[in-house]
């Protein structure tokens, strides 16, 4: 049944509960990883998804912020139990998160989005600029075929070479380049300020990646706007499908408020407002209208 | 666990010629057209839902940024964004109409041939239990006249009730100096009931960059932040007029409806709180016999205006500041 008014992505999927803080660990500077245990939203959760959370009983900051989902922990069993968030100190709700304890309670609700579908190819280009490496350790894994994802999990698309172009400010500012490595995922840094890798922009790594690639490759994208939009030139220009997952500010997340809207054009070329929370947040770099 | 409990009490509410099982809505704007929310609440349990306010043709809605955070608040200019009539009854109509739970639509016109336009289509069509007159948007240029103006609100109300079937509930702003003088003028021209408050008109700056943060420069305020002139407005209508109040503003958990309740709202809606907290409606529906309980009341209409106020004193004296 299709209803051209419906969105593609509700929170179909998504419960809401009161979980409990497994541990809160700083990973790089004003960068931290917090885990909890919800067995519910982890088994559910497919790459490029996020969830919506608020710090319980607090009235300020009130509304929930959205974060992707980084990974998903397994437990001895091997069932989903758990999932990380990575996040960056940055303002009033993860100021306060920073100061979390284990045994302390955050509301989550999830899992939300579309996440990235999963298309085969032979090279997987991840491109991620500030906090936007988030969404990919899931992925990578995903398609390099370290874990499987969804109940029951999905059919996974695979890659034999999955790279990661990540750029940053400064060398101390980048957190997960470990995980990233240990997945076997290839990566490649620049820095604004040259203390690590390539001293200048994410889009130079890419082009360079993308002309020394002699496989047929796909790009996935995320971090803020101005950078995506770069990103989404240099493939075009490289007639290499790119998509990518926009970073708009959200309210609810599950597609109530119409907060999070971006211009997205459709089959006729006309742009409408779109909801990233129930029609993305990821979606193909030409439909966006920057 | 609740069966039991609601088997006991009878919830339902009176408002004018509507019937609702229970007092627990959910606003206008704060849950989308409800099939969003289908698989987070069950549907069939809420006492009302008001899907996000219509207009006569299409409206693309505001720039962004369209929400704000503000301390224990939101400041928003979505600007009603809405895919028109015509989409509506097309489209998500279908879908409330199959829902076992009464859905009142909100309308808005610029004018108001627009108004009764809206609403002698809605009344043509299956499903629907009521409308809402949206008279308070403060992110329209447009429109929001009839929520100021008393004059204008009473022969607005009166020409759409005369022009459709369906009950009908005025929406009131409090960016007005006296609520109760709309709310009288509502109810003389017929409203089935009046529903408060809207959003409050605010401002967030960020002063960094000298510029307003929303797209729109202003917007309205809604959330916790908004409860006490919520309460005070509907105290202040629920003294002025009979007809009866759906209380709005701020409400996240069961102590606010029953203030609300208390103060004169024969049942309420719940906005902002369903974004942060999306199940927070069958929270409070859980909790509500119980709460009738601690005032030893079965019944919703029970504790409705059940307020005690102390016994009128001498205004203080204001003493002449230098
Ligand atoms: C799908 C998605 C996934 C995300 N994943 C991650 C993630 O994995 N890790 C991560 O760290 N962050 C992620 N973000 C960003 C995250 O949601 C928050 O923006 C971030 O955590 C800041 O929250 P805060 O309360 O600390 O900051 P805030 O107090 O909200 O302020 C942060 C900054 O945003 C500005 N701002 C405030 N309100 C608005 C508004 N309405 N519109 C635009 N700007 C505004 C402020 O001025 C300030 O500069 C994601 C966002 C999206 C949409
Ligand atoms: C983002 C947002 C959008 C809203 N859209 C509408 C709308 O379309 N029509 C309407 O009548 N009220 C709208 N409202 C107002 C709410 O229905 C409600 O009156 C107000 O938010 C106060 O209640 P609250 O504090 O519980 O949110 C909106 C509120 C918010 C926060
Ligand atoms: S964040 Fe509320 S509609 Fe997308």
């Amino acid at each position: 049944m299709s209803n051209p008014l419906h969105a593609k992505f509700y929170a179909d999927q998504a419960t809401q509960s009161s979980v409990e803080v497994v541990e809160n660990l700083e990973m790089a500077r004003d960068t931290y990883r917090v885990r909890f245990r919800c067995p519910e939203i982890a088994a559910r959760a497919l790459p490029g998804q996020f969830v919506m959370l608020r710090l319980a009983n607090y009235d300020d900051p009130l509304i929930g912020r959205p974060l992707a989902v980084y990974d998903v922990l397994q437990s001895q069993a091997g069932e989903p139990e758990s999932i990380d968030v990575l996040y960056l100190v940055k303002g009033k709700l993860t100021t306060r998160l920073v100061n979390f304890q284990p045994g302390q309670r955050l509301d989550v609700w999830g899992p939300l989005g579309n996440g990235f579908e999963p298309i085969a190819t032979s090279h997987l280009v991840m491109v991620a600029g500030g906090i936007g490496q988030t969404p990919f350790v899931c992925l990578a894994k995903e398609y390099l075929g370290l874990q499987s994802f969804g109940t029951p999990a999905r059919e996974p698309a695979r890659s034999k070479r999955v790279t990661l172009c990540y750029g940053g400010r400064s060398a101390e500012l980048l957190a997960g380049v470990e995980d990233f490595k240990q997945l076997g995922v290839d990566v490649r840094i620049a820095t604004d300020d040259g203390s690590l890798g390539h001293h200048g922009l994410v889009t130079d790594v890419l082009s360079r990646v993308l002309a020394e690639s002699e496989q047929e490759c796909q790009v996935v994208c995320c971090g803020p706007e101005p950078m995506m939009e770069a990103v989404a030139k240099v493939t075009a220009n490289a007639d290499v499908p790119c998509r990518v997952s926009l970073e708009t500010p959200m309210a609810c997340g599950i597609g109530i408020c119409f907060t999070c809207v971006a211009k997205v054009r459709d089959d006729s070329g006309e742009w409408d407002y779109k909801r990233t929370c129930v029609d993305g947040p990821v979606f193909d770099a030409e439909l966006i209208e920057w | 666990m609740t069966d039991n409990n609601v088997a006991k009490s009878d919830l339902s509410v009176q408002l004018g010629r509507l019937t609702l099982a229970n007092p627990i809505l959910v606003a206008s704007g704060t849950f989308g057209y409800a099939r969003e929310m289908e698989r987070l609440v069950d549907l069939s349990r809420l006492g009302g839902i008001l899907p996000k306010t219509i207009t006569k043709a299409p409206r693309a809605g505001n720039h962004p940024w369209r929400t704000i955070e503000t301390s224990a608040g939101l400041l928003n200019s979505i600007g009603l964004d809405n895919d028109g009539i015509d989409a509506f009854i097309a489209h998500h109509l279908p879908y409330l109409a199959s829902l076992s739970t009464s859905v009142i639509v909100s309308i808005a016109g610029r004018s108001q041939d627009e108004f009764v336009e809206l609403a002698s289509r809605l009344s043509e069509e299956d499903g629907i239990a009521g409308l809402e007159l949206n008279i308070s948007c403060p992110n329209v240029t447009g429109g929001v006249d009839y929520g100021t103006d008393p004059t204008l609100c009473e022969k607005l109300v009166a020409n759409v009730r005369e022009s459709c079937r369906l009950p009908v509930i005025a929406k009131l702003t409090p960016n007005v100096t006296c609520i109760a003088d709309i709310a009288c003028a509502a109810a003389a021209g017929g409203a089935d009931a009046v529903s408060l408050i809207n959003t409050v008109l605010g401002m967030a700056i960020d002063w960094k960059r000298q510029r307003p943060m929303l797209g729109n420069v202003v917007g309205g305020l809604s959330g916790p932040a908004i409860k006490p002139v919520a309460l005070r407005c509907v105290h202040q209508v629920a003294r002025a007029v009979d007809i009866p109040i759906i209380g709005i503003g701020g409400i996240s958990n069961i102590d606010d409806a029953m203030e609300f309740l208390v103060a004169g709202a024969s049942a309420v809606q719940i906005g902002t709180a369903n974004y942060y907290d999306p199940t927070v409606s069958m929270t409070i529906l859980d909790q509500l016999p119980d709460a009738l309980k601690q005032l030893g009341a079965t019944r919703t209409d029970d504790i409705v205006r059940s307020l005690q106020l102390p016994e009128p004193v001498e205004p203080a004296t204001v003493a002449p500041t230098a």
